[in-house]
């Protein structure tokens, strides 16, 4: 009975969740947190010394969110992103506020405005911020990739001039920059 | 070639040249090809290790961020890239991403093989590695260009050593026309001068040359006539010297030499050696001056005898000597009618000087004959004198060669003599008449010969008169004389000549002697009377010197000889000692007997006191006595003795 409970409640979750690409989101999922240390001034970042993982989402894509921290765990074991500890916290964007403290926004799906919301708080507290859809770094986010003929990064210029967000060259020259 | 190069100061400059460059430059190719391979070596290594380092941050990213398709992507770039010819990476995992070229790649010489380690980014963990093979074509290539353009370069380099060398042997080329100039170079021809214009100090040393080549003709000329005057005086010289050699200067008559050499030549002839008397004694009295003008008349007297006679050839021999060759053979009758004449006609003579007339006394010595005709002629001559006739003509039944070989025999016994100490003094003792006993000794020479005769002086003292050996005689007597009676008491008498008094060597070692000896109070000089005192202011000065040291005079032979009483008495004698000839015969003699009573009256009154010698029998002794004369002494009272110790 319950797994015909917790099946239902996917299905729901799923038919009003927005839609999200399994192969882009796993993609993400991998990358994200490895470009999350080619940032040179990371260590300023950190909140105790650990990086704060936090996924925003919207209510009904909490199921998702949940799968992306389960996923990311799995990848990065030992709660090291190589030699850094990190702890994922998922995070409503009801509940986010200036307050909130945290090392990574990885921001899933929202609507235009909680995106700029989400962008105000990051530049505010310098906290690096990837973005599911590219679309989102128009609105202010730092960070996407795409699955086209091959991965393709984008970086939002504009966001990157602003301090304490330093990637190591390499990356700079891979990626394709969005004004 | 190499003799030509190692005469050529050009050649050796340029060979030098070249050699050194061309070692230079071998050294210097050996040099830059060792750095320019390790540089060019190290450029493409260093262009590999930028692609590496280049292409490594986005390989380590994509292997970061596990984005194959990107690495692939980045190898295939790689391999575009005509220099790669593989790439190899090989991460932690074991995964490898490799690609390469279809190059057969046989050869290590082809490839550079570069790796380096992919660190993570933004971390210092290698997470992989990375391995490029690179060509090294283009390594090769630039090796190649570089060699080709250092060998130009060195072609180009010995084209400019060979110009140069060509240009020093083209600057050097007036030395090699200076020295073939100089060659052969004769100061005594004028030659034109070197021509070379240029200011250059090629051009100094020909401009120097030539003023060298005026200064040593000048030179030249200026020794050509120093020698062409000495030669003309060298000449002139000889020919004085050859008249001198054949003519005397004096009366420019052919000398003796002349005539050595004629009689050389000639076969037949004669020879006439005519000597003027007393010739010294004009010389003496007269001067030299008039002596010699009356050798010169007397030259001319004979030639105007002769009368450009062509076969006499008249020759003065030397001073008052001339002698007259007749080169072809002469009658025997004729030639005594010669001599004859000569001697008329220049007895003949007579020569003035102021108001003194001067008359010629010749005496001639000839030789009928050609064979040693000068030796011959002149000891006839001798012979002529010795005998005071006017001439004599050599014959050898004179046996006058006799005589000279007696002569030389002696005078070689007498230096034997002295030579082995042969001559010593014997002494004959002299008596007191009245007493009978001795008052002293004569000293007497005697030469003791190889046969150990006792031989007296009368036989060689003449003989060694003539030569120098006459001092050396005297000299021994004397030294000998004083060192014997030294160690007795009696008094000894010394003979001397007039020519020993004289002689300062011989007064000087009398002296000597007698002082070393200490014996001059007992010595009694005898000097000769027979021999003609002449020089009496040096006689007596010779007197008053002995006397004052404590010597005793005696005149010896008195009465034989030319000095007369009044000398006698200004000489201040002690003692006289009566002529021997006059004593022997005192017995007999009546005449000898009133002259020595004479003498023995004159000394007495003189108080001067005599001595009688030669007495050789009891009858003259007797004689003696009676005449009172004071000292005797002769073979009758005791012969002369080798050592006085037998008569004490």
């Amino acid at each position: 009975m319950k797994k015909i409970i917790l099946f239902f409640i996917l299905s729901v979750s799923t038919v009003f969740a927005s839609s999200y690409d399994e192969l882009l989101l796993k993609t993400q999922i991998s990358i994200f947190p490895k470009i999350t240390i080619l940032d040179k001034s990371l260590n300023k970042k950190l909140i105790n010394n650990e990086i704060i993982y936090t996924i925003i989402y919207e209510k009904n894509d909490f199921l998702i969110a949940e799968k992306i921290k389960a996923d990311t765990e799995s990848i990065f074991l030992n709660s090291h992103i190589d030699t850094y500890k990190y702890k994922i916290n998922l995070l409503n964007i009801s509940s986010l506020s200036n307050q909130t403290k945290a090392t990574v926004f990885y921001v899933l799906n929202l609507s235009k405005s909680d995106v700029k919301k989400v962008s105000q708080i990051a530049i505010k507290n310098n906290i690096l911020t990837f973005s599911y859809d590219i679309n989102n770094l128009y609105n202010g986010l730092l960070f996407s990739l795409n699955i086209e003929k091959s991965t393709v990064f984008y970086l939002n210029k504009k966001i990157l001039s602003y301090k304490n967000i330093n990637f190591v060259s390499p990356l700079l020259r891979m990626v394709k920059f969005i004004n | 070639m190499l003799r030509k190069i190692k005469n050529s100061l050009s050649l050796k400059i340029i060979f030098s040249i070249i050699a050194v460059s061309l070692l230079v430059m071998f050294i210097l190719f050996l040099v830059l090809e060792k750095i320019n391979e390790d540089a060019f070596y190290k450029v493409e290594i260093d262009k590999a290790n930028i692609i590496l380092k280049t292409v490594e941050p986005l390989i380590a990213l994509d292997l970061y961020l596990g984005m194959k398709e990107n690495i692939n992507s980045i190898t295939k770039e790689l391999v575009n890239n005509p220099n790669i010819l593989s790439i190899k990476i090989t991460t932690e995992n074991s995964s490898i991403y490799s690609l390469s070229k279809n190059n057969n790649l046989k050869k290590t010489k082809d490839y550079f093989v570069v790796t380096k380690d992919i660190y993570q980014p933004n971390s210092k963990k290698i997470i992989a590695n990375i391995l490029l093979t690179y060509s090294s074509e283009n390594y090769k290539k630039l090796r190649y260009e570089y060699r080709k353009t250092i060998i130009s370069l060195f072609i180009v380099l010995i084209l400019l050593f060979i110009l140069l060398s060509l240009y020093i042997k083209r600057l050097l080329a007036p030395l090699r026309k200076i020295a073939s100039y100089l060659n052969n170079y004769n100061p005594d021809i004028k030659r034109s001068p070197f021509l070379y214009d240029e200011n250059n100090e090629i051009g100094l040393i020909a401009k120097e040359l030539n003023s060298m080549q005026n200064k040593i003709q000048d030179y030249s000329e200026k020794q050509q006539n120093i020698n062409k005057n000495l030669e003309k005086m060298v000449e002139k010289k000889t020919a004085e010297l050859k008249t001198q050699l054949y003519t005397n200067t004096l009366t420019g008559l052919p000398n003796r030499t002349s005539l050595v050499n004629d009689i050389i030549s000639l076969e037949n002839g004669a020879l006439i050696i005519l000597n003027i008397d007393d010739f010294k004694e004009i010389n003496d009295f007269y001067g030299h001056i008039v002596g010699d003008s009356v050798l010169i008349q007397l030259s001319k007297k004979l030639e105007y005898i002769l009368n450009n006679r062509s076969n006499i050839k008249l020759i003065h021999l030397h001073a008052d000597e001339f002698g007259l060759l007749f080169t072809k053979e002469i009658a025997y009758s004729s030639f005594i009618k010669m001599i004859k004449k000569l001697i008329k006609e220049i007895e003949n003579i007579i020569l003035y000087h102021e108001d003194n007339k001067i008359v010629l006394q010749i005496t001639i010595g000839a030789v009928h004959g050609i064979d040693n005709a000068l030796e011959r002629a002149d000891i006839a001559l001798k012979l002529a004198k010795k005998i005071s006739k006017e001439f004599v003509v050599y014959d050898k039944k004179l046996n006058i060669e006799h005589l000279y070989e007696e002569n030389i025999k002696w005078l070689k016994r007498i230096r034997n003599a002295i030579k082995h100490d042969n001559i010593t003094p014997f002494f004959q003792p002299i008596y007191d008449t009245k007493t009978s006993k001795i008052l002293s000794y004569e000293c007497l020479m005697r030469l003791i010969d190889e046969n150990n005769n006792i031989i007296s002086p009368y036989k060689f003292l003449t003989i060694a008169k003539k030569s120098r050996l006459y001092t050396q005689l005297t000299k021994i007597m004397i030294q000998k004389s004083c060192e014997y009676f030294q160690n007795f008491k009696y008094n000894f008498s010394i003979n001397l000549s007039i020519e020993d008094i004289l002689d300062i060597e011989i007064v000087t070692f009398l002296k000597t002697q007698m002082q070393r000896y200490k014996v001059a109070d007992r010595v009694v000089l005898e000097i000769l009377e027979t021999e003609g005192i002449e020089n009496y202011e040096k006689i007596s000065k010779f007197i008053a010197d002995m006397k004052k040291i404590g010597c005793k005079i005696a005149i010896d032979d008195f009465g034989s000889g030319y000095a007369n009483f009044e000398y006698i008495l200004k000489l201040n004698i002690d003692y006289i000692k009566i002529d021997g000839t006059l004593i022997k015969n005192l017995d007999t003699d009546k005449n000898a007997k009133i002259l020595v009573e004479t003498i023995v009256d004159f000394a007495q009154r003189l108080n001067i006191q005599t001595i009688a010698e030669y007495v050789h029998n009891e009858a003259i002794y007797k004689e003696v006595k009676k005449l009172n004369i004071d000292r005797s002494q002769g073979f009758y009272l005791s012969e002369p003795i080798a050592d006085i110790k037998e008569l004490l």
